[in-house]
């Protein structure tokens, strides 16, 4: 249970890492110091399968110095999104809805089913977002904060805790993408439920803004959205550049993060 | 913040839900209280305790005085003891009955047979005799009053017997 102390999460992307100590209260969350270390260029490629760590010594170093900025050892890890499989379905009744996902997903994972954590997130009107993530890739992360220090309590999926505050807010209808540094995740939202939902690796060459955008159309109206005056949110790595290159309003400031973090971070301030 | 799902690697324990952590906080709540309660219930226990000593010990007290004087009311003819009689007392107590015209000649007191009383007493005529007679029945102390052989020709000289006890 996360109520009444004060959590440190210890976030790990493809650029940087991050530690935010966080104050829970019984409904509240307050940020209350964030700091982050950079990451060489190539050190770390979140990726479903194979070793992330490409440089794993500068991984820890850095994880080292974040950690020592905060004072605190026990965390949650935070793993960047495009590590997992998500999924958004409405299990059948009867069936629990962890099997149901582990059985959509089980024949395209990447890696063994038995080497496999699947569990799921409430995102209402009777769907789930289903995640399926390889046992292997949790414990080359754990490893990695493990030798700079910390005490892993639990380990989170970021892009799960940006959707689970977006969920929990009662965003009006949008389109979010959550921005991780190699991975996003397009999550269409309405009437305080999640209506659709993909993920998949970003490109960052030239148009990368257009791309998503015209991607986050399509999934609205996909997901039964008839009219194109959808709102289209960026929050995450580089959403500021993004929201420029197509005119996206920039949120309105209300005391969350803009940063690199600000997805998974502002899910849980929200 | 909303249950978020753990890929945590290591085992771990079912996390505990909101409900459940309720329910324990109100078994704690109860559990204080009952504390506090049986805490509150031992003293009153430790203060009852100690009254009913006191009044045990009263009452064996008062047991043993009723005991005691059970005993002296049954033997209406013990001995009275000088510490609780004084002659000065007696004499005072049937001083204070002599009517004017009647005068003690003499009082001899029989501590020996519990306080019996024997007095010569003269008397003007008969009517101050009467009087004394009366007196002496009513006075608190002075029971069992028997007056003697009288003779009523002029003054009256006779000798009255009666007991005198401390109790009314």
């Amino acid at each position: 249970m996360a109520l009444l102390r004060t959590r440190t999460y210890l976030a790990i992307d493809a650029a940087s890492v991050a530690a935010a100590e966080v104050s829970h209260g019984v409904k509240t969350a307050r940020l209350r110091a964030l700091v982050r270390e950079p990451l060489a260029s190539g050190a770390l490629v979140p990726g479903p399968s194979g070793a992330n760590l490409a440089d794993p010594e500068a991984v820890q170093a850095a994880l080292g110095r974040v950690l020592d900025r905060v004072g605190r050892a026990r965390v949650t890890l935070v793993l960047p999104d495009g590590l997992a499989r998500l999924l958004l379905v409405e299990a059948p009744a009867g069936v629990e809805p962890r099997e149901f996902v582990r059985f959509r997903l089980g024949a395209s994972l990447p890696w063994p089913a038995d080497e496999t954590s699947v569990d799921t997130l409430a995102a209402g009107a009777g769907r789930v977002i289903g995640a399926a993530i390889g046992r292997a890739s949790v414990a080359e992360y754990e490893q990695a904060a493990r030798a700079a220090g910390a005490q892993v309590e639990q380990v989170f999926l970021a892009p799960l805790m940006a959707l689970s505050g977006l969920l929990r807010q009662g965003a009006g209808e949008a389109v979010h993408a959550v921005l991780g540094d190699v991975a996003v995740c397009l999550a269409f939202l309405r009437d305080g439920a999640l209506a659709g939902l993909r993920s998949r690796r970003r490109d960052r060459s030239a148009g990368e803004a257009e791309r998503l955008a015209e991607e986050m159309q399509r999934l609205s109206a996909a997901a039964g959205n008839g009219h194109a005056g959808v709102t289209l949110a960026f929050t995450g790595s580089d959403a500021a550049r993004l929201r420029a290159e197509i005119g996206a309003p920039s949120p309105a400031p209300d005391g969350q993060p803009d940063g690199d973090e600000a997805g998974w971070l502002g899910g849980l301030l929200r | 913040m909303s249950r978020q799902p753990d890929f945590r690697s290591g085992p771990r324990g079912p996390q505990p839900r909101l409900w459940q952590v309720g329910w324990l906080g109100l078994g704690a709540l109860v559990l204080a209280l009952a504390g506090y309660q049986a805490l509150a219930a031992r003293a009153e226990a430790g203060a009852a305790e100690a009254r009913l000593a006191g009044v045990t010990r009263e009452v064996a007290a008062l047991a043993s005085r009723r005991a005691a004087l059970a005993a002296r009311a049954r033997a209406g003819s013990d001995p009275l003891a000088a510490l609780d009689a004084p002659p000065a007392r007696i004499v005072a107590d049937v001083a204070s009955v002599l009517p004017p015209d009647a005068r003690l000649d003499r009082l001899a007191i029989d501590y020996g047979r519990g306080g019996a009383l024997e007095l010569l007493v003269v008397a003007r005529d008969a009517a101050s005799w009467d009087l004394l007679l009366e007196r002496l029945e009513r006075s608190p102390r002075i029971h069992d009053v028997e007056p003697g052989p009288e003779a009523r020709a002029a003054e009256v000289r006779s000798v009255v017997r009666a007991r005198w006890s401390a109790a009314p």
